[in-house]
């Protein structure tokens, strides 16, 4: 279960992106996570692992007050928080082997990852981990080397070695066309599914929303717009959150 | 923008345009005349003269030479032909094949032109003619038409000159002599003594080049951690651990050079092949034992594992200085194992090492047991820091930051004593906390945070205000007027006792200002304030990097050959230092121009700080610092052609030698050499750098 209490971020330069956000998220549920480019679905998820600071308010997970943790603490809470991201976050020079051992870190031996050192059973976790969204093949080609769709592809596996509980997706399917986008979106909804982790992902189609999420949460300008079923998101409620001249674009 | 420039306008920006034009003129001659540009002195014949010479000999390089052995071949002749006495007969061909000489006529009076040809000389090399008179004076012989005393031979060893025959007293109708000797080859061409030295020297500037790159690597890397700002800017830091860390610095300092030097030193007196043996063996399973230890996952109990990290820390502590002190053994023992040849040089290479720690070993301990402590005292006392209500906060972050502030300050002061301009740096770090302080304290007092532009212009004349304050105060409590102007150091006679320490007036002054100052803004902002520790790392190193840089190689060069002598070691620490400044500051900016999202992702997993450079950032800076090592390389060989010149060892000292002895053929052997040497590494570190990039 993740409790968010009235989470507000502002901004250095005075942009206030979150606005006294509040959010229950029961466990196994798929929420999308839908707004204007803008709109702090961006801030929201990184706020949720503390890669951005939130200003005010509480975060509890599972119990864990995250917003009050030390580093150390912190460190040991994210490695259960997974998270995939738009530009996939990979490093490009290495192989898609390294870039999905490095999710393991915060298990590892730190002495011994220095020294680029994992342990066998890490690396057959990882190939596991490859196999399972299809791409364990290309495990020593460079990360660089591989099609958009497949790099994503490499994110999720280096988030599933994390052995997450929760993930965030941040735009995953954003940079990817329409048929890469569907089946990166059915390897979250297989994890969601068959392992039963919850996950959080932000979208620009409502289409995507409705085809995978069991509930949509949008957000206009930091403020929670809407919250509910993708089948309760009618032609008004659209205009609503996106804005008076929006068109409804499918994706198939 | 179709707006027409009115007329005015147009006028104005000609008589701009006009006026710039002048002024740039008269800048221009004035430099022409500051730099001494004069047509005259090229002009003076002696001088055009001496220039000619010098380039051809340059350009002649001293490179090869043969050896030669003289051989002669004689004649008689008699001096005024006179009626009964017989001229001497024309020569004959000799049967062994030396050389010998056909003089025509066999006699003729003084002033007369003669014949002389030689045969069975070398083809092709030089003679000279010696006339010998009846008393044995010698004389050499200018040839008719050739200004020189010499001459060459033709193609087939032969030759065929005319001389006038020498007046000399009372060689009249006696017999004399001319002798020619000819040069003749002996063994194959081979360098000079000049080349040889060249090519030593040469081998000595490369080395120096390399050693002076591959030293300043390491460092250069860690350096450019803390001078890269996107690495550096989201480090924080709440400022009481931060005060407790610094405050307990020197703690672990004396404990370090006291305690744990001790430590040090038995290991390292105790540099016989058992004892060494067992402590490394022992120490290795320590340190196996710790990083088991932190094999396990951290967890979420937050007293447990500060006590476990404490520990640790502790035990990495005494490790390290068991390890550093048996790596010192270690290496002073290979040191001794082999003399000569290859394993010799790395014998004498891994001795030295040991030589270093051993004399390092004080210093190594202290800054072990300063940041030991410190790291423990930091894990320790975070949950108390956090539990305390706001009243407690303040005052305990005014007396955290009243010690942490005659620290600060006293360090300085510490150094300032050691030279009149170094007096600066306490001022000037005075002024930049005052400066920090001014601005904090009014808008804590006004309880208001300058958000809008006058606001921001106010806290930016406080700052100002701060920092003028702060100097001035320090500058005139530490006289520091009369030490500029004298060049006099602060006095260390004048002491203050307190209690049973005793300690320089100016010292104890200093660290008052620091009290004041640290207590003040401990007290303002209490212990949970958040401290931008990677700035000011950033802000720090970056200072010392741009002022290390400023000091051209040459100089720093000069400094070192009075320390460690004049030789290639004093070039080799300059160029390093060097290397070290303008590396960290490439590499740096190559690690700002990263792609930050796989920090993000790393981060994200639960990675730790140190991991995620190892993962995120190493991979992607790899290839650029390669590229910007092997330039590096290619600019050290260049500075250290010249480094010898200010007594920095390499090629410069053999060039510098021979321009002074007008040398220039020898010069010119060090030039081609510098000249072939710099275009092959420059080729070759454009190839290097071309694949990596």
């Amino acid at each position: 279960m993740l409790v968010i209490e009235n989470v507000t971020k502002v901004y250095e330069n005075g942009f206030v992106a979150l606005k006294g956000i509040s959010l229950e998220i029961p466990d196994g549920q798929f929420v999308a996570i839908i707004g204007l480019s803008g709109s702090g679905k961006s801030t929201l998820l990184r706020c949720i692992n503390r890669l951005i600071e939130p200003t005010s308010g509480r975060i509890v997970w599972n119990g864990l007050d995250i917003t009050a943790a030390p580093d150390d603490e912190l460190r040991v809470i994210r490695r259960r928080i997974g998270m995939i991201f738009q530009q996939f976050n990979l490093v490009k020079r290495a192989s898609v082997m390294s870039n999905v051992l490095s999710g393991r870190l915060g298990y590892v031996n730190p002495v011994y990852s220095l020294f680029n050192y994992f342990p066998t059973q890490e690396k057959a976790r990882a190939m596991a981990a490859l196999e399972r969204v299809g791409i364990a093949d290309r495990a020593q080609n460079r990360a660089g080397n591989l099609s958009g769709g497949q790099q994503q592809r490499v994110g999720i596996a280096r988030a599933l070695m994390q052995d997450p509980e929760l993930m965030l997706a941040d735009e995953p399917v954003a940079s990817l066309d329409p048929a890469t986008s569907h089946s990166v979106m059915k390897y979250l909804q297989l994890l969601n599914e068959e392992d039963g982790i919850s996950i959080l992902c932000s979208l620009h189609f409502l289409s995507l929303a409705r085809a995978y999420a069991d509930r949509v949460i949008a957000l206009k300008d930091g403020k929670l717009e809407f919250d509910g079923l993708p089948k309760d998101i009618d032609e008004d409620r659209f205009r609503q959150i996106y804005g008076e001249d929006a068109v409804q674009v499918e994706i198939h | 923008m179709n707006r027409t420039p009115s007329p005015a306008s147009v006028a104005l920006r000609r008589l701009l345009i006009v006026i710039s034009v002048a002024v740039g003129l008269v800048v221009f001659a004035y430099g022409w005349s500051v730099t001494e540009i004069n047509f005259d002195k090229p002009q003076e014949p002696l001088r055009q003269q001496n220039f000619g010479n010098a380039i051809r000999e340059l350009l002649s390089p001293d490179l090869l030479e043969r050896d030669y052995e003289i051989k002669v071949g004689s004649s008689p002749f008699l001096v005024e032909c006179k009626a009964g006495e017989a001229a001497p007969a024309a020569a004959t061909a000799p049967t062994d094949g030396s050389p010998y000489l056909v003089v025509s006529p066999t006699c003729a009076d003084s002033g007369t032109p003669i014949t002389i040809q030689g045969f069975n000389f070398y083809p092709n090399s030089l003679a000279r003619l010696t006339w010998v008179a009846n008393d044995g004076t010698r004389s050499i012989q200018r040839i008719v038409g050739n200004s020189k005393d010499n001459f060459v031979t033709d193609d087939n060893g032969t030759f065929n000159v005319q001389i006038s025959v020498p007046k000399i007293r009372g060689s009249a109708g006696k017999i004399s002599t001319i002798e020619t000797q000819g040069y003749f080859p002996t063994g194959s061409p081979h360098f000079t003594d000049t080349t040889s030295l060249v090519l030593q020297k040469m081998v000595e500037t490369i080395f120096l080049a390399l050693i002076a790159t591959a030293i300043s690597i390491l460092p250069s890397v860690v350096i450019s951690i803390f001078a890269a700002h996107n690495l550096m800017r989201p480090v924080r830091i709440s400022l009481g651990n931060l005060l407790v860390m610094v405050a307990l610095l020197p703690v672990g300092w004396w404990i370090g050079t006291n305690l744990l030097a001790q430590l040090g030193h038995l290991i390292l007196t105790a540099a016989h092949g058992g004892t060494a043996v067992a402590g490394g063996t022992a120490s290795l399973l320590i340190f196996g034992a710790v990083t088991s230890s932190r094999m396990r996952s951290p967890e979420i109990n937050p007293f447990n594992g500060r006590m476990r990290s404490a520990f640790n820390t502790l035990l990495v502590v005494l490790v390290g200085v068991v390890i550093v002190g048996v790596l010192g053994v270690a290496g002073i023992i290979i040191g001794r194992w082999f003399s000569d040849g290859i394993l010799g040089y790395v014998s004498r290479f891994i001795g030295s090492l040991g030589q270093l720690i051993e004399l390092l070993i004080v210093p190594l301990c202290g800054i072990i047991g300063a940041f030991g402590l410190a790291s423990i005292g930091g894990a320790l006392t975070t949950d108390g820091l956090k539990k305390i209500d706001t009243t407690t906060q303040h005052v305990v972050g005014g007396i955290l930051g009243a010690i942490c502030g005659a620290i600060l300050l006293g360090m300085m002061a510490l150094i300032g004593m050691q030279a009149a301009w170094l007096g600066f740096l306490t001022p000037i770090v005075a002024g930049v906390l005052g400066a920090q302080l001014l601005p904090l304290l009014y808008n804590k007092l006004s309880g208001k945070k300058q958000t809008s532009i006058a606001g921001r212009s106010l806290d930016a004349i406080l700052w100002w205000v701060g920092f003028i304050a702060a100097f001035a105060v320090t500058f005139l409590t530490l006289n520091m007027g009369l030490a500029i102007i004298e060049g006099t150091l602060p006095p260390a006679t004048s002491v203050t006792t307190i209690g049973f320490i005793t300690i320089s007036n100016y010292l104890a002054e200093a660290m008052l200002i620091g009290v004041v100052l640290g207590g003040v803004g401990g007290l303002a902002v209490g212990t949970k304030a958040n401290f931008p520790l990677g700035e000011v790392l950033y802000q720090t190193t970056r200072t010392i990097l741009n002022t290390l840089r400023a000091i051209e190689p040459l100089i720093i060069a000069l400094i070192f050959s009075i320390w460690v002598g004049i030789g290639p070691f004093a070039g080799v620490l300059a160029l390093t230092l060097h290397s070290i400044a303008s590396l960290a500051k490439l590499y740096s900016e190559q690690i700002e121009s990263i792609d930050t999202g796989p920090i993000e992702a790393l981060q994200s997993t639960g990675a730790n700080r140190l991991q995620t450079i190892m993962y995120a950032v190493v991979p992607q800076v790899i290839p650029p610092f390669v590229s910007f090592t092997m330039y590096r390389w290619d600019i050290n060989v260049r500075m250290s052609t010249i480094i010898g010149f200010v007594g920095g060892g390499g090629i410069g000292f053999v060039l510098q030698q021979q321009i002074n002895l007008a040398q220039y053929r020898g010069a010119g052997v060090a030039v081609l050499a510098i000249a072939i040497v710099v275009s092959v590494l420059d080729y070759l570190s454009a190839a290097i750098r071309e694949h990596y990039v």
